[in-house]
């Protein structure tokens, strides 16, 4: 089977390439891409004309939520809402139930994901630093790393204990597995459900200071400096996180960072009369740092775009605001966001879009994928974009079992509208028909 | 039309200013044994998940006054305690054709939900750290008996501004009805942020309460000691007590006023508890008024 994805504007950041052209899958692989000259026995051709072609996105923060919170998400609903959002590998969070501490359910995931119903991206999994996410004992990171581990988080459950932290730290930089730490002082963010400024003052909510992710970065990062460990800070949110990750980067610690969408679109004030669609961990903060923000990913201080998919179920935020859980479900949406926001606003090039949506993640987490160059990808990851597409999200139309979304009737312009993981193909329902060419 | 009585922040002068004119009407009535109006067929229901006598109390009281009945929840003995949401208590008070709610809950903004689902009026008991709109209305009318209007009054509500739902009602009214409010308390329990609060903040008490032509104070929990927010109730005490002594900052004739209960010997001593200058006692009479009144006005009903 010869796939032709024919006259795109070609967007590998692994080559820095941006130039019109075609790429050629054949089976589960990219084998050509460039000028293409030899068009025999080609059995489809997609028409890419004004389209991106790119590296199959990544999405370096998941949560599946299988095993245990399956009225949630499934990891079958989770891979084709990611494939829709186009992405082909996606990384899952440990904090499932029971937690993802051991190989057995390393095993259990990656044999779901791999099921025919499943949305044939690639999970890669996270694991929990520590036993059941306690922050106390490690978890058996080594064997999980053979199972099938590409990092280790406490993600939601940030370990307090400087020790362990540093414990954590010297032990993975020797298995070679990187940390990815979500960064809060959980004695300074407990009760706290949003963030702490003159919004939460208005409507007697407890605050979540700026300070409990500030001083949680500004440790890991140092930890990350003196035991050479490398680091990939999660969700950054305020300036002064941002401003600590560029002072730790010149200082050369191998940290990274991620922003996700909801802190570059929204601010506290989106959570009007206690809106739980808007309640995100760490809370949305205010356009001060949503500047600072798009400074950081202007600059290359952020080097990546994550989802952060938090899928809840409704009844579960049909809560008080402060009885709501954390997160929404945001995979759908990540690109269009980041599109609509970031690109076509002229914070970043097409090209840098794509590096942090997934070259770069692909590159800090040693994964597969993130270019297009044949020798380096075993198996096709390719995403073909439609970028000037206008679009309104719609919660109804997802494919996660969440519809708890603050994207929702959003109007966003841009959407991946082609997903290729090995021989699985998503093809959105916005992909025009007369651009499909079958010859079999 | 029904109405939910929610939050003064969100609410347009002049229903407050009718609101306010209603219940001195009612309680001009009532006062002369003259008729009020009957709302016979009304079913209140009262739903508090936090403990309070004095505001159930005062709204059963309200209710009585209007011949409706109320419905007590006790919330301990119902169906939350298995697992019921909060959503789902609502729909069933709705299906059981409660008319309207009275409600009380610890999270800030949970009225809201509670009118999502409810579908009549919903009246605001105390939300969280949010609102407690029924007691600023009392206070205000009380306020109003004794200086005519709120136009100009320096107004320093002295304590834990940033925990107190009372706090933020009144602080809203008052600075809706152009009265200046401050509010005065250790920076710990003062709002870090309080630039979209009305009123300006103080944390020396001589300087917050200089010139006041009434005071309002608020409770302390003793709980804020144990969460490092302040070092001791006698610390506190004296810094922040209203009595014969501090009250020489204020203006004369100042008012005293407390939501209560009154922790007597900390943020107020006995002696003003007790005088001349304390209404504690006329904002608790005029809190069955404003209840009053808020019932009728979430019904429907106008001023006569």
């Amino acid at each position: 089977m010869k796939t032709l994805l024919r006259n795109g504007r070609i967007l590998d950041p692994s080559q820095n390439m941006d130039e019109i052209g075609s790429v050629l899958i054949e089976n589960d692989q990219v084998v050509e891409i460039g000028k293409i000259e030899d068009l025999s026995d080609i059995d489809e051709v997609y028409d890419c004309t004004g389209f991106w072609i790119t590296p199959g996105l990544v999405d370096m923060h998941v949560h599946l939520r299988e095993p245990g919170d399956e009225h949630k998400e499934t990891i079958i609903s989770g891979t084709q809402a990611a494939a829709a959002g186009g992405y082909t590998t996606i990384c899952c969070m440990p904090n499932t139930s029971p937690p993802l501490d051991n190989p057995a359910i390393v095993d259990f995931i990656l044999d779901r994901a791999a099921s025919p119903e499943a949305g044939g991206v690639f999970v890669a999994p996270v694991g929990a630093i520590t036993k059941g996410l306690k922050g106390e004992e490690l978890s058996n990171l080594a064997a999980m790393k053979r199972a099938g581990i590409v990092a280790a988080s406490d993600e939601g459950f940030p370990i307090q204990n400087s020790q362990i932290m540093n414990r954590a730290m010297v032990f993975c930089n020797q298995i070679g597995l990187p940390i990815m730490a979500h960064c809060d002082d959980s004695n300074l963010s407990k009760g706290g459900s949003m963030n702490e400024g003159a919004v939460s003052a208005m409507l007697g909510l407890q605050g979540i200071p700026r300070t409990s992710e500030e001083i949680a970065t500004m440790r890991n990062c140092l930890l990350s400096l003196h035991t050479r460990c490398p680091v990939h800070i999660m969700r950054v949110s305020t300036w002064g996180a941002v401003e600590i990750i560029r002072l730790i980067k010149s200082l050369g610690a191998p940290v990274t960072c991620e922003v996700c969408p909801m802190h570059f679109v929204f601010t506290e004030d989106d959570i009007g009369e206690f809106d739980t669609k808007f309640k995100m961990q760490p809370p949305l903060r205010t356009k001060v740092d949503v500047e600072l923000l798009l400074q950081g990913l202007q600059d290359g201080t952020i080097d990546c775009i994550a989802s952060d998919h938090s899928p809840h179920a409704s009844h579960e935020v049909d809560v008080p605001f402060d009885e709501a859980p954390f997160g929404a479900s945001t995979i759908e949406a990540t690109l269009g966001a980041t599109l609509t926001y970031l690109t076509h606003r002229g914070i970043l090039s097409p090209l840098e879009t794509i590096r942090k949506l997934s070259t770069m993640p692909a590159f800090i987490l040693n994964l597969d994928g993130g270019t297009l160059k044949p020798e380096d990808l075993p198996v096709a990851q390719v995403t073909v974009i439609d970028p000037d597409v206008e679009w309104t999200f719609d919660r109804n139309k997802s494919f996660s079992k969440s519809k708890n979304t603050p994207f929702h009737k959003m109007k966003m312009k841009g959407k991946a509208v082609l997903t290729f993981s090995g021989s699985e193909i998503y093809r959105d329902a916005i992909y025009p028909a007369e651009r499909y060419a079958i010859y079999i | 039309m029904n109405r939910n009585l929610i939050a003064i922040r969100t609410m347009p002068n002049d229903e407050i200013t009718g609101l306010l004119d209603l219940a001195a009407e009612f309680k001009a009535k009532i006062n002369a044994g003259e008729d009020v109006p009957s709302m016979k067929k009304t079913v209140i229901g009262l739903l508090f998940f936090e403990n309070s006598t004095r505001t159930r109390v005062s709204f059963e009281q309200a209710a009585f006054y209007l011949g409706m009945r109320s419905s007590n929840f006790a919330t301990s003995a119902s169906s939350m305690t298995k697992g019921e949401t909060l959503k789902d208590t609502i729909l069933t008070l709705r299906h059981e054709r409660i008319n309207g709610l009275v409600m009380r809950h610890k999270s800030s903004g949970a009225p809201m939900l509670a009118a999502k689902h409810f579908g009549g009026p919903v009246l605001n008991a105390g939300d969280g750290q949010h609102e407690h709109p029924t007691q600023a209305l009392a206070d205000a009318l009380t306020i109003l008996e004794r200086k005519t209007s709120l136009e100009g009054l320096n107004v320093s509500i002295v304590g834990d501004v940033e925990h107190s739902r009372v706090a933020r009602s009144n602080a809203w009214l008052l600075d809706k009805l152009g009265a200046n409010v401050r509010l005065v308390g250790p920076r710990t329990l003062l709002p870090p942020h309080p630039s979209m609060l009305p009123g300006e903040c103080y944390d020396e008490l001589e300087e917050g309460i200089s010139g006041a032509d009434v005071i309002i104070c608020l409770r302390l929990q003793r709980e804020r000691m144990a969460e490092g927010m302040i070092s001791s109730i006698g610390e506190y005490a004296s810094l922040y007590q209203i009595n014969a002594d501090t009250l020489r900052f204020a203006n004369p004739g100042c008012l005293v006023m407390h939501p209560g209960p009154i922790n007597r010997g900390v943020e107020i001593d006995d002696v003003t508890a007790d005088g001349d200058s304390a209404v504690i006692n006329q904002q608790v009479e005029n809190g069955v008024f404003v209840r009053m009144a808020a019932f009728y006005w979430c019904f429907g009903g106008q001023q006569s």
